[in-house]
């Protein structure tokens, strides 16, 4: 009983004498968290759009001043006038701007005599994700010229769309808190746990504690209790962190069961990761390996868990790495608790699988551990 | 009680014998050396003895238990100072003795007491709450004798102990194998290549070789099994060369005699005590001596005796290059 202890002191005592790694733990999740939750923004804004007006007549004059309301308005678009449409385009594969609209000569009287009339859209479809919304935007804006004409080559939706959030608002970097605190803990189970059993064989020094009574439970057991205090901890800082940073205090919306629940899917994430380290390091010699097997492990577990894009979008093959993937539980549990005030019920089977998920994976780690040289 | 007795120890790596047939006893209270080449299977037999490999064949038992059998038993019973050092960097001195005296389910009081009493010994007790990474080599190494006594065990056994340090290290951690030993009655066995090491401190030594032990008694009983003498050298002119050697064959205790230009060479059982009448003597004849060289004879000449000069074909060590190693030396041409 008291021989896992001593690991357990040992790895707490190490961890601490190395002040850069608890701070790079801490800080790689928030980074992220700023950086993805800035640039890679829910909504785009600010994209020039150049209005080449060949018509000049009422309704072109009307159209481009619905253009310039989105731009007052919601920011979406940029809008620049350019009198030369050849000036405009060329502008547009320099990348001066997303998108040229162009209002052909003859606009306002198709609009009168209730002709089909067209705008052009010259999109700078290298960057799908800006021309979609570009696109988008000023279908809607354009829509709102009366019903006498049909905007640019596209149906009108015939019923208006509302928007009904079910849950009160999230913004982008909101969304992102489960993801960040998957990966403290994915950061935390790599550097802990199975990682110090690496670098005592990298190091020799694993020969002197094979020499002792200790037996391979009382090993593996104080490496991943050291592991688990460590990582648990670090994550609930990161998402306190990332509250903070992002706005949505989770400890107003939170209920104690509720953090209870949340605390209980960090930790079984946290020793479902560990389980899996000594699985995949057991008889890894090198930390040079880790670190290689660090990067490859977060792209395979992270990006497929849901935490930065919908599992539903994913091609089957990936679908399927996502429901083996522990950290895609992880997430969606917290998503649950932290943005939709869900109990226990809405989380059972997340809960369940993590547990599954922790004990197959620390007892597999366990037999798999070589108690020799 | 016999603290380590192995009978017939095999240990057989594929086709490589790194044992083969090593039968040992060493009695409670003894200062053993087992003295070695490299790759003569000294490491080996340490590591079946302190449970870390087990053996092909034959039994090794510690205080009277098998080490492969009962295992969590000599465990308990033994403290290693295996031959890389093997501290903690990031602990300090005295968290590095706390932790493993807990691993022997020592208690707290009992623990700081042993701790004092041994950095005390080996004089590490201001050093005891730096980082071990402030440490020298000696000093570590002195905090890894202490480890491995920290729980009171009946053997301590070192792997070389003494490697890569400097002389007044190694000096220093002779004196405290002899105050330990002496202290606590304890059994040690040690590993080594230095000739002079095994020479100050064993009651008895063992040579081992191409996984056999070669010759096994005491020093002055090793040194008796050899032929090579002590041999003295006599620089003497004035007398013909022929006489000096012929009178010098029959003086008593001397055991050979012959020359080189100016040089009278002798061999000798005690050439310290034959000095006094070689030079009293050749005096009589007329002879005068210029120089007298005495070459006494050394362990090192026991263990060439037994090992012979060729170095040893070692076996190539295992390691697995998907798992960082580099690639095999094949790959490379």
């Amino acid at each position: 009983m008291n021989r896992f202890l001593a690991i357990l002191e040992r790895d707490l005592r190490k961890f601490i004498r190395n002040p850069l790694v608890v701070a790079m733990s801490l800080l790689m999740p928030i980074i992220y968290l700023v950086i993805l939750g800035n640039s890679f923004q829910g909504e785009l804004k600010r994209l020039p759009v150049a209005v080449v007006d060949l018509d000049n007549g009422p309704y072109s004059r009307k159209a481009a001043s619905l253009l310039h309301a989105v731009s007052a308005g919601p920011g979406t678009l940029e809008i620049t006038r350019v009198a030369d449409q050849g000036f405009a385009i060329e502008g547009l594969k320099e990348g001066v701007f997303k998108a040229v609209i162009v209002i052909p000569n003859g606009f306002s009287r198709d609009v009168l005599r209730r002709n089909l009339s067209e705008v052009g859209l010259y999109l700078d479809n290298a960057e799908t994700i800006s021309a979609m919304t570009v696109r988008a935007s000023v279908t809607s804006a354009l829509a709102e010229l009366k019903n006498e004409f049909v905007s640019i080559r596209e149906e009108r939706a015939a019923t208006r769309v509302r928007d009904m959030e079910l849950y009160r608002k999230i913004d982008y970097d909101q969304t992102l808190i489960p993801g960040v605190v998957i990966m403290a803990i994915f950061l935390g189970a790599m550097t802990t746990g199975a990682f110090n059993m690496v670098m005592d064989k990298f190091l020799g020094v694993e020969e002197s504690y094979f020499l002792t009574p200790l037996s391979k439970t009382d090993i593996v057991i104080g490496l991943i209790a050291s592991g688990l205090l460590i990582t648990t901890t670090l994550a609930l800082i990161v998402l306190f962190l990332a509250s903070l940073i992002s706005g949505l205090f989770f400890w107003d919306g939170l209920s104690v069961a509720a953090f209870g629940i949340m605390l209980a899917v960090i930790i079984l994430s946290t020793l479902g990761l560990q389980g899996l380290m000594f699985i995949i390091m057991g008889r890894v010699n090198h930390p040079r390996i880790v670190g290689v097997l660090g990067g490859f492990l977060n792209v395979i577990l992270f990006f497929p868990s849901g935490a930065i894009y919908p599992i539903e979008s994913f091609p089957g093959w990936l679908k399927v790495f996502a429901f083996v993937n522990p950290e895609t539980y992880s997430v969606h549990a917290m998503r649950a608790l932290l943005f939709k005030g869900a109990g226990l019920e809405a989380v059972q089977g997340d809960i369940a699988y993590l547990l599954v998920f922790a004990v197959c994976s620390v007892l597999l780690g366990m037999a798999l551990f070589k108690r020799s040289l | 009680m016999l603290a380590i007795e192995t009978v017939d120890l095999v240990k057989e790596y594929g086709s490589l014998r790194a044992l083969s047939g090593v039968s040992l006893s060493v009695p409670e209270g003894e200062f053993f050396g087992l003295l070695g080449p490299n790759g003569a299977g000294k490491t080996t037999l340490i590591r079946i003895l302190t449970t870390l490999l087990r053996p092909t064949s034959g039994t090794a038992r510690v205080m009277g238990h098998d080490a492969s059998k009962e295992s969590g038993l000599v465990r308990a019973l033994i403290g290693v100072v295996p031959q890389a050092m093997t501290s903690d960097l990031d602990l300090t001195g005295y968290e590095t003795m706390d932790i493993y005296a807990r691993f022997y389910g020592m208690r707290r009081r009992e623990r700081g007491e042993r701790i004092d009493e041994l950095l005390e010994m080996v004089g590490l007790k201001d050093r005891a709450k730096d980082l071990v990474a402030t440490y020298s080599g000696g000093m570590r190494r002195r905090l890894e004798i202490a480890r491995g006594l920290v729980h009171k065990p009946a053997v301590l056994i070192l792997d070389e102990p003494t490697i890569g340090l400097d002389p007044q290290s190694r000096h220093v951690v002779w004196e405290l194998l002899e105050s330990f030993r002496k202290a606590d009655s304890l059994t040690i066995l040690l590993t080594t290549h230095y000739m002079e090491e095994a020479e100050s401190l064993c009651d008895r030594v063992a040579i081992i070789d191409y996984g056999k032990i070669a010759a096994l008694d005491t020093v002055p009983g090793l040194k008796k099994q050899i032929p090579q003498k002590d041999s003295i050298e006599l620089g003497i002119s004035g007398v013909d060369m022929e006489r000096a050697v012929d009178w010098a064959k029959s003086v008593p205790g001397i055991t050979n005699a012959s020359y080189r230009e100016s040089s009278l060479l002798v061999s000798s059982d005690h050439g310290a005590e034959a000095i006094p009448a070689l030079v009293d003597g050749l005096k009589s004849l007329g002879a005068r001596v210029s120089r007298v060289v005495l070459k006494e004879q050394t362990l090192e000449d026991v263990f060439i005796h037994f090992t012979g000069r060729p170095i040893r074909d070692e076996e190539a060590k295992k390691v697995s290059f998907l798992l960082g190693a580099g690639v095999p030396a094949k790959w490379g041409k």
